[in-house]
């Protein structure tokens, strides 16, 4: 002991004063003086910090547009897992693989943790500062740049980003808000606009004995998957819902279909015309469209139905049947029925049995009307991605700014847009990843992801009233030189407008504000202060709202549909199906691991891209699964595996959207192909969006074969097992469960 | 079990098989027996509760090739199914089945591990001691249900390159190379909850703790609870299905639902299924 220095008594005296310190801070995190110096723990919580502790925060998902509401799991400063938030009522408490993979979005190895700018051809690191500097010299008030010169192209946007986003274009001058999204709901709002006067009608699923869904995959990809998941579920307890399913390739919900009809693509309005014109048989529904109508849909008999579609002509009668049989009913249609020239007409088509169901009212009625335009949701367009490339193309822009897009990776190679994009002087992309758009940027800027940053959603289908989702941050930002969006907007704003912005340091000095606003409209008894902390604790704003008032709309001249999908060609014999993958959508988050690694559904597919062809075609083609495939379209050629899947109309293929990088990480680049690049320039007439379901293409093997990598084992029925076993509906008594 | 237990009782674990009444449920599990129920009809095949899994059990991603390989960590898996009577289409759609470890009572993997590293603890689950395995990996050839999954790599050097490892969940291990692994039903949600109800001198209430996997599912179609407690949902379900833990060939009336994977195999799952409904008239 002497020789250490330390003698027994001296040791003791440490002894006690560590142990009393950690006495004391367990009481109350206390410091203790001694003499001079300052004794710390070494364990020092931060607030709310309890070793070992989990806590949760509410906050938004921002993976899709659904803006379900949901918990982070945070220890020790770290989230570790998203869950659902139950007081959100799009969630209900429950969360899908696409949003728990946020996590991996935030821990994500391929970050962008700095500033990028474009120097001598490639990007290269650069300060805050000089890349604010680049923004105001190129953008600023000095730069000379006007309104028309410049365009801001975002994903779908609402809350009070896009407020600010729009602040920002108005203080500019500029009208050029690009709102685009690649699998954007624009076809589908236009035709529920002619028929029933609202974008989205409200869908009751429990209130239905029978859904025909027309291509609609509401339990995978579109308005609200988990939402209507959880809709799913009580339509099919007792009295037990049927559902039909009719599409061209086999979705997640066709899976689950008690009936599954595969079709033509394009010809679903077809069908549900010759539907229409069984049910009219009937006297009670004969008064319940216009007579032009009625004469219309009298061409539309078993036979020409059967011979335009390919569906057997009995069926039609008997989805008629089972229509009458099942009131109240709900018709509903989806991406597969939109994505045509005559996309609309279609989808016009399919809503008509509603009407003339008088399910109008019943099982679809309007959603809440939000009180606040402002924040609302701007779901994106096709459209919006044609007039920016042909601003682009034409000269037009001298500087556009590109945040939660990715158009080069989701454009197909017909518009030319790289090429487009490189004629835009200034080109600045806001992202958590460097993908395909922005490495063709001159100015990279590294922002927060979702759980780092502050924000404010509406979701486009709203099931009750109207919920804004509140985000906020679920842990520190990991990287020192990365920014939220937000405080960048605040900052561009404030260029031009320092004065009106001056009392908003940042943007969450805004956003509180803006939030605050909103508390009349809740009728919030207590301060402000308490809205705030309430509203950021349970992570859902619930607003009262009326219900939208929808009309049934319905003309003989809404209803022209052509006999044939699309023009055909003999060189192209099959129909494309660039299906959406309901945990890939657009591929803006195929770097997650998590996300490459979950089988699709229903080939059990990973890491991959597949092209998904009737074992029936493959044979008269001698195509085994792993064959190699060349995919041409007049655009483009795929080279592709084979997978031999008997849920696809024998004359259409099928190849999933989302894969195909060539940059934004370790994780997807390489992996796959990518189908966005071969559609054909083929629009919906109405609305100007590429019809995704419009091209045709041939297939041809290339001798090559390589193993395909799916979870399935070598067999695809159980053997004769009792693993699934399948009860018929009418013995099973599904009212005595519990 | 021990070595020394096995060797003791040779014949008894070599020749004798389960049998009604060896078991009594009351005297066995006087807290806690863990059970799930299991709705094939509202299960879409989503994928929600694998990826759930993935995040809370610290599953390694293994990339394409060890994929191939058939070396996926995936503790719970979707199976897809089609139709052996399906014609040209499979017009009645497909069957999805989640398939996890079913925690059997009377587990085909706990007789053969030479040490023991894996048993049944006091609340009815298959543990798997991870420093106790040798990675024999004779439990993973006898699971009838495939549900062991085997470290062949090293994946902490691997699967997760930084910041990745900052998400892992600190209540659970990261596996290194060598160990067998397979779904805990949660155990570390369980003891957290077991604990916090045992400072407050009572049980787990039902409900108040569940699997990463049932948290997630977006229809509600897994239910998981205590089914010593009678009055547990999970309990009522197997009652009502009449789905029996220690009977082997229930005798259940043809509208019920209620059935065990494999269980003529005799291993007693703690998992019953609930068979898929179609509307045939459809």
């Amino acid at each position: 002991m002497s020789e250490s220095g330390i003698n027994r008594r001296d040791f003791l005296k440490v002894l006690g004063l560590g142990g009393s310190s950690l006495a004391l801070t367990g009481c109350g995190n206390t410091d203790i003086r001694s003499g001079d110096e300052l004794i710390m723990p070494n364990v020092h919580p931060e607030d709310f910090v309890v070793p070992g502790l989990s806590v949760f925060y509410a906050s938004t998902c921002t993976q899709c547009g659904s803006a379900c509401g949901v918990m982070g799991r945070v220890r020790e400063g770290r989230v570790l897992k998203m869950e659902g938030n139950p007081e959100s009522k799009i969630s209900g408490g429950k969360i899908c693989g696409l949003g728990q993979a946020a996590v991996q979005v935030q821990y994500n190895p391929d970050r962008l943790t700095q500033p990028m700018m474009k120097v001598g051809g490639s990007l290269q690191p650069v300060g805050w500062d000089k890349a604010m500097a680049l923004l105001e010299e190129k953008t600023g008030p000095r730069s000379g740049i006007n309104g028309e010169e410049f365009a801001f192209m975002t994903g779908a946007m609402s809350g009070h980003l896009k407020v600010l986003v729009q602040n920002y274009l108005d203080s500019l001058g500029s009208k050029n808000h690009f709102v685009y999204e690649a699998l954007s709901p624009a076809v589908s709002f236009a035709a529920n606009k002619q028929v029933y006067g609202v974008d989205m009608p409200r869908l009751h699923f429990d209130k239905a004995k029978l859904i025909v869904s027309f291509g609609s995959d509401f339990l995978g990809t579109g308005a609200s998957p988990v939402h209507f998941a959880a809709e799913y579920a009580k339509f099919r307890k007792a009295p037990r819902g049927t559902l039909i399913q009719i599409e061209p390739k086999m979705t997640m919900t066709g899976a689950n279909a008690d009936r599954w009809i595969p079709i033509i693509p394009g010809t679903e309005g077809v069908f549900a015309l010759g539907v229409a014109n069984q049910l009219l048989k009937h006297e009670e529904f004969a008064q319940s469209v216009p007579s032009d109508i009625v004469s219309l849909v009298a061409k539309y008999d078993p036979e020409t139905v059967s011979s335009i579609t390919g569906v057997r002509s009995e069926l039609v009668g008997h989805l008629a049947a089972l229509l009458w049989e099942k009131s109240p009913s709900l018709v509903i249609s989806g991406a597969s029925v939109e994505g045509h020239t005559h996309g609309v007409q279609n989808a016009v088509a399919i809503q008509l049995l509603n009407k003339i169901l008088g399910n109008v009212g019943k099982t679809l009625d309007g959603q809440a009307q939000s009180p606040f335009p402002q924040i609302a949701p701007n779901a994106g367009s096709f459209a919006a991605l044609k007039s920016v490339n042909d601003g682009m193309g034409g000269g037009k822009f001298k500087a556009i700014f590109i945040y939660g897009a990715n158009p080069v990776f989701t454009a197909p190679s017909f518009m030319g847009l790289r090429d487009n994009l490189r004629k835009v002087p200034f080109k600045v992309a806001f992202v958590n990843a460097v993908d395909e758009t922005a490495e063709e940027c001159d100015l990279v800027l590294p922002i927060y992801t979702a759980v780092e940053d502050f924000g404010s959603h509406v979701a486009w289908y709203q099931p009750e009233g109207v919920e804004i989702t509140m985000q906020q941050p679920l842990m520190e930002k990991l990287y020192s030189d990365t920014r939220s969006m937000g405080d960048i907007m605040l900052d561009l704003v404030k260029q031009r407008r320092a004065d009106e912005y001056k009392a908003w340091p940042d943007f969450f000095t805004y956003l509180k504000t803006a939030v605050i606003n909103i508390k009349p409209a809740v009728k919030y008894a207590d301060t402000d202060e308490h809205f705030w902390y309430d509203t950021l604790s349970h992570g859902v704003i619930q607003v009262d709202a009326p219900q939208q008032q929808i009309g049934s709309n319905f003309s003989a001249a809404m209803l022209d549909l052509p006999v044939t999908a699309e023009a055909q060609d003999p060189k192209f014999p099959f129909y494309l199906v660039p299906s959406e993958r309901h945990y890939f959508r657009d591929g803006r988050h195929a770097n997650c691991g998590w996300l490459q690694e979950s089988p699709d559904p229903l080939t059990t597919i990973v890491w991959d891209s597949w092209a998904e062809i009737h074992p029936k075609t493959a044979e008269s083609m001698g195509i085994k699964e792993g064959d190699y495939l060349e995919v041409s379209s007049q655009n483009g050629t795929l080279k592709v595996k084979a997978y031999l899947f008997p849920g696809i109309h024998p004359d259409a293929i099928s190849i999933p959207l989302g894969q195909g990088h060539e940059s934004l990480g370790r994780f997807a680049k390489g992996v796959g192909v990518n189908p966005f690049k071969i559609l054909n320039p083929v629009f919906e007439k109405s609305t100007g969006e590429l019809a995704m379901y419009g091209t045709r293409v041939s297939v041809k093997k290339t001798g090559e074969s390589e193993i395909v990598v799916k979870d399935e084992g070598p067999v695809s029925t159980q053997m004769g097992r009792k693993l699934v076993v399948t009860l018929p509906a009418d013995v099973a008594q599904l009212s005595k469960e519990i | 079990m021990s070595i020394t237990n096995l060797l003791n009782n040779w014949s008894f674990y070599r020749n004798k098989r389960p049998y009604r009444g060896q078991y009594d449920l009351n005297r066995q599990y006087s807290e806690y027996k863990w059970a799930m129920a299991l709705d094939l009809d509202v299960c879409t095949g989503c994928n929600a509760c694998t990826t759930a899994c993935y995040a809370e059990n610290n599953l390694p991603v293994v990339g394409k090739k060890r994929f191939q390989h058939g070396q996926v960590m995936h503790w719970i898996r979707i199976e897809r199914y089609w139709d052996e009577k399906m014609g040209e289409f499979p017009e009645k759609g497909a069957s999805f089945l989640p398939m996890m470890c079913q925690q059997c009572e009377a587990a085909p993997c706990e007789t053969v591990c030479p040490v023991g590293a894996t048993s049944h603890t006091n609340d009815g689950l298959n543990s798997q001691n991870y420093h106790r395995c040798i990675g024999s990996r004779y439990c993973s050839a006898n699971c009838p249900y495939k549900v062991r999954y085997f470290n062949f790599w090293n994946y902490p050097s691997t699967a997760w390159p930084a910041p990745l490892p900052d998400q892992l969940n600190p209540d659970v291990t990261v596996r290194t190379k060598g160990v067998m692994e397979k779904c805990t039903f949660c155990v570390q949600r369980l003891n957290e909850a077991k604990s916090r109800a045992r400072t407050e001198y009572r049980l787990v209430r039902d409900g108040e703790v569940v699997p990463a996997c049932v948290q997630a599912c977006p229809t509600s179609a897994i239910t998981f609870g205590n089914i010593v407690d009678p009055k547990s949902k999970v309990a009522m379900m197997w009652k009502n299905q009449q789905v029996d833990l220690y009977k082997d060939m229930q005798e259940k009336d043809n509208t019920v639902r209620g059935y065990r994977i494999l269980e003529d195999l005799r291993p007693f799952p703690s998992v019953m299924y609930m068979e898929r409904v179609r509307d045939m008239e459809a």
